[in-house]
């Protein structure tokens, strides 16, 4: 919760555990097979607090920065997002909600666009991330694995493909 | 490691806990007609994610059950019970665990709880305090947890979690209960006792 984690080793996985109202944010470049997650908990930054990976204003350009440093391409960066739940009917504010706002414009201002998503809802989610492959997945509390981008499916900026698996894949 | 609270006012705030989960504990044991155990309550200002790490694994499932406060302070009180927990207290009501009515009983636990819990609070501080109707989820214990705390605190720097275990005799059933007040909740609470912050 509020880190960033950036591999290129085949093989790791990067997950982000029982996501509720905050966001994983997954940047793969599948041709350089680095990939990168954030665990991002709330939309923005205070003067007092500007820990990099809590919030969306500072969380989005810091991914980028790390994934690039770390050998990806930014023109080839597919990005997905997972999170943003409301899981209770509490307060006038709905956090998740302002989380998936704030970090999908924060990808845009990157100039980078979203490959696909799992956001609102009332479900807790957990997210992870193949490196190597670029395989992302997620997966809702009492729900099915939904694959947010297929790492063995080949070419970078596929259409939104969004499959439920069936036990056929890896 | 928790430089806006003192120890003398840490103390102060595991006492309420304490008071108030026992009072919780004691309504628990008349509604169950079995004994009720209760561990002494832990009191940690800590980090959100270290808070969410304190009370369990992040993608455990579990049932939440949340009562709101309403009133003097702002805040809410969690009861997390884990699935084998929520089966035996569905059991022992006599509801089907899972079902709408088992929901609703587990919902009627947090009610009472919540209100002893309240009760005792009202007592030693003076202040008005209200439940609002409780809710119910069974999630993620991660995103339980770290979702309602970021609804109690605007940075998520530092969150005061007062918990401790109620455990039902004879059954596989303990119930962790869990005191969030909101960032300026904490000091209306220690206010009443002398320890404004």
């Amino acid at each position: 919760m509020g880190e960033i984690v950036v591999s290129k080793r085949a093989g790791d996985e990067l997950v982000a555990r029982g996501l509720g109202s905050c966001i994983g944010l997954a940047l793969v470049d599948r041709s350089a097979g680095v990939a990168g997650l954030a665990h991002i908990v709330l939309p923005e930054s205070s003067e007092t607090d500007r820990q990099p990976g809590k919030f969306a204003d500072l969380a989005v350009p810091e991914l980028i920065d790390r994934v690039c440093r770390a050998g990806a391409s930014r023109r080839r960066l597919e990005a997905a997002l997972a999170g943003g739940a409301r899981m209770f009917e509490l307060g006038e504010l709905d956090i998740g909600a302002r989380n998936a706002d704030a970090v999908r414009k924060g990808l845009a201002t990157s100039g980078l666009a979203v490959h696909a998503a799992e956001t609102g809802g009332s479900r807790g989610r957990t997210m992870r991330v193949s490196v190597g492959d670029g395989t992302i997945t997620v997966k809702e509390a009492g729900g099915e694995l939904t694959i947010l981008l297929d790492g063995s499916a080949g070419g970078a900026h596929l259409p939104r493909a969004s499959a439920t698996l069936e036990g056929a894949h890896r | 490691m928790t430089p806006r609270y003192t120890e003398l006012q840490l103390d102060a705030l595991r006492e309420l806990a304490n008071i108030a989960s026992g009072n919780a504990a004691t309504a628990l044991s008349q509604m169950l007609g079995r004994e009720v155990g209760l561990t002494v309550p832990r009191v940690l200002a800590l980090p959100l994610v270290d808070a969410v790490d304190a009370c369990g694994s992040p993608d455990e499932s579990i049932t939440g059950v949340v009562i709101p406060l309403e009133g003097d302070i702002d805040g809410l009180v969690l009861l997390l019970i884990s699935t084998e927990g929520a089966d035996a207290l569905c059991r022992l009501l006599g509801v089907e665990a899972g079902s709408d009515i088992g929901d609703s009983a587990l919902r009627e636990i947090g009610n009472i709880l919540g209100t002893s819990c309240l009760n005792a609070l009202a007592s030693m501080t003076g202040l008005n305090l209200c439940p609002c109707p409780p809710h119910l989820s069974t999630d993620m214990l991660g995103a339980i947890v770290s979702s309602l705390a970021l609804t109690q605190t605007e940075s998520a720097d530092l969150v005061l979690v007062l918990d401790s275990e109620l455990d039902v005799a004879d059954e596989p059933c303990s119930i962790s209960f869990v005191l969030l007040p909101s960032d300026g909740g904490v000091s209306d609470l220690l206010t009443p006792l002398g320890l404004a912050a």
